[in-house]
């Protein structure tokens, strides 16, 4: 697309430049915390359970946002939180985009009993339930970060095979396609080169919106005790661990709520404003 | 006796859906020999296209059904051949030019890459040498290679076109299949790339299928013509014999059909009806319903090809005592 043609949506799309700054934002914040928060997310002070949110009254050394139960200050472990849960939300979905990207791309291009068979196959992991699958992974390998991405990875990848299919199924019968066959080129050439950087645009887009829906996850996880496992810090376990004390310690499970719901909120707003961006049938 | 470059015998292919049958080719006979030029004229859905894609073996499966016959490349049947022995013959040694330049290249790649692309599968070249030769290739189909970096979508359909052929004959192709390649052209655009084909052929001595329903095109550029009809070649012979005494009252019609400058007249010949439906084709001489010639016999039995002479042969009755 024409860069110019580009630059001019992105500064109409408010979806984008909101999305854009906040993601840009958090990702900045999670990956240089450890470099300036002047607390340890992971020892508890019991002295110091509790502590209402002193805001910036102490400055940048006091608790900014409370502690909770054990006297962990917050702030620091949402930081530390949001490094994880980002880390494991991007290696998820790099993970499960490559597994169905390939099978979807596979699918729609041979078309017939492969794609009857990857096809139904995705029919099979899409009626099984994420959480129930996820609570019978982990009560049978325990649970562990490795356990906590397969699941995740498993549950997800057929969002990507089956957009990636029906894209695939769109581009296969055009012209071109064929004028690479009779040039002689190889199913792996047509496939991965003519096809899929034909289909690029929707994948990007899908991404962008599974990232969001990857914490998501990683968080219900957590509540549920299947996630990250304490003294780790994770949103959902923050969540978990706080909602007892809600009545009268409400900024224990507040503060990783809004951080939750802005950090998916900004990938969602990213999403949409990409495919407003990309969407080539929007001039 | 050496083989002759392509050899169609007896071809049928049926095109197989849910609803219906389509008898695309119903015996296909076919010869064309290095260096020679042949022009493929009918109407639409008489299986041209399909008689091209059969020579490839990129007949659309699951549909498609080779239901007899064979295409043989150099004495070789290329449905017996394996699949990289096929891609190593697409591009390589037959090489095809497709009718729509505006969908025929990846809007996604530069044109530049798209030649070199072939280059590099067929010939081992480096990305930079490919892209050089790309550039050189550019300049002989008439583009300037300053404009290999450009997308498909800042050229015009006859520059498109040009693209096109200069991918076909990235390898020196023995044969270069061009299905109907000015269609979509406007009429000065037209002539423009038959010119270009013409010199080119000349240039490199390449076999040439021009496929077409414009018969000035076949008389500007081929020595040979076989009409189809229905799935058969039902006329064949050189240009000059065929166009000047037609045989077939198809063909004779074709030749009708062509508005005329120096004669005075209100009105084109017709062939009343239309084209044998690929579904239900009618029994005997499948053109037996809308010839004015149409005797018993034509009903009930499909004429084998005669030979009027050597220059020309003919599938049809009323031409079996001699003209």
């Amino acid at each position: 697309m024409d860069k110019k043609l580009l630059f001019g949506r992105i500064k109409r799309s408010k979806f984008f430049i909101v999305g854009g700054i906040g993601v840009f934002f958090i990702i900045i914040l999670a990956f240089t915390s450890p470099l300036f928060v002047s607390f340890d997310g992971t020892t508890s002070s019991l002295m110091e359970r509790f502590t209402p949110p002193e805001g910036f009254s102490k400055g940048l050394a006091g608790h900014i946002l409370g502690t909770d139960q054990l006297g962990r200050d917050i702030l620091t472990r949402i930081l530390l939180g949001a490094r994880i849960s980002l880390s494991i939300a991007i290696i998820c979905v790099a993970l499960s985009a490559f597994i169905g990207t390939v099978l979807g791309l596979i699918a729609g291009y041979f078309g017939g009993a492969v794609d009857k068979i990857i096809m139904r196959t995705c029919d099979v992991f899409l009626s099984i339930p994420s959480l129930i699958l996820a609570i019978a992974i982990m009560a049978v390998l325990g649970t562990s970060i490795i356990n906590l991405i397969t699941v995740m990875v498993i549950s997800r990848w057929v969002q990507y095979a089956r957009l990636m299919r029906n894209q695939v199924m769109v581009i296969r019968n055009k012209e071109f396609v064929l004028a690479s066959k009779a040039f002689g080129a190889s199913h792996w050439h047509i496939m991965f080169k003519q096809i899929f950087v034909n289909i690029t645009t929707p994948l990007i887009i899908l991404l962008s919106q599974q990232i969001g829906q990857m914490i998501l996850m990683e968080s219900s996880l957590s509540f549920l005790n299947m996630g990250i496992q304490p003294p780790l810090p994770s949103w959902g376990s923050m969540i978990a661990n706080g909602r007892s004390y809600i009545a009268s310690y409400p900024w224990v499970v507040v503060a990783p709520g809004i951080a939750l719901m802005l950090t998916v909120l900004s990938f969602n707003f990213l999403g949409d404003g990409l495919r407003d961006i990309l969407d080539p049938k929007q001039k | 006796m050496e083989h002759a470059l392509i050899e169609i015998k007896d071809l049928k292919v049926e095109f197989k859906t849910e609803r219906a049958t389509a008898y695309a080719l119903n015996g296909v006979n076919l010869e064309i020999k290095k260096g020679e030029s042949l022009g493929l004229v009918g109407e639409a859905g008489a299986g041209k296209t399909t008689t091209a894609l059969s020579i490839l073996n990129l007949l659309a499966k699951p549909a498609a059904h080779i239901m007899g016959g064979d295409v043989l490349y150099k004495g070789t049947s290329v449905f017996s051949m394996s699949e990289k022995k096929l891609r190593d013959i697409r591009g390589k040694e037959i090489s095809m030019i497709f009718q729509n330049p505006l969908t025929s290249l990846n809007p996604v790649f530069t044109v530049g890459e798209q030649i070199a692309m072939v280059l590099r599968t067929h010939k081992n070249l480096g990305k930079k040498e490919a892209f050089q030769e790309a550039g050189k290739l550019l300049e002989t189909v008439g583009i300037a290679s300053y404009r290999l970096s450009d997308y498909p979508h800042q050229f015009s359909g006859g520059m498109r076109q040009r693209v096109g052929i200069a991918a076909s004959l990235a390898c020196n192709p023995e044969l270069l299949i061009a299905d109907e390649p000015t269609t979509a052209l406007d009429v000065t655009i037209q002539a423009q790339i038959l010119e270009l084909m013409k010199d080119l052929q000349d240039k490199y001595s390449t076999s040439l299928l021009m496929i077409t329903h414009n018969l000035g095109i076949i008389s500007e550029l081929c020595q040979k013509v076989a009409v189809m009809y229905a799935g058969r070649i039902i006329e064949y012979g050189t240009v000059k014999e065929v166009f000047k005494y037609p045989a077939h009252p198809y063909t004779k019609g074709l030749l009708g059909a062509i508005p005329r400058l120096d004669v005075d007249s209100d009105h084109l010949e017709v062939i009343p009806g239309n084209i044998a439906n690929v579904h239900h084709l009618p029994s005997g001489c499948k053109f037996h319903p809308r010839c004015a010639f149409c005797k018993k016999e034509c009903e009930q039995e499909e004429p084998a090809m005669n030979r009027i002479n050597d220059n020309h042969y003919v599938a049809c009755y009323i031409n079996e005592g001699g003209l």
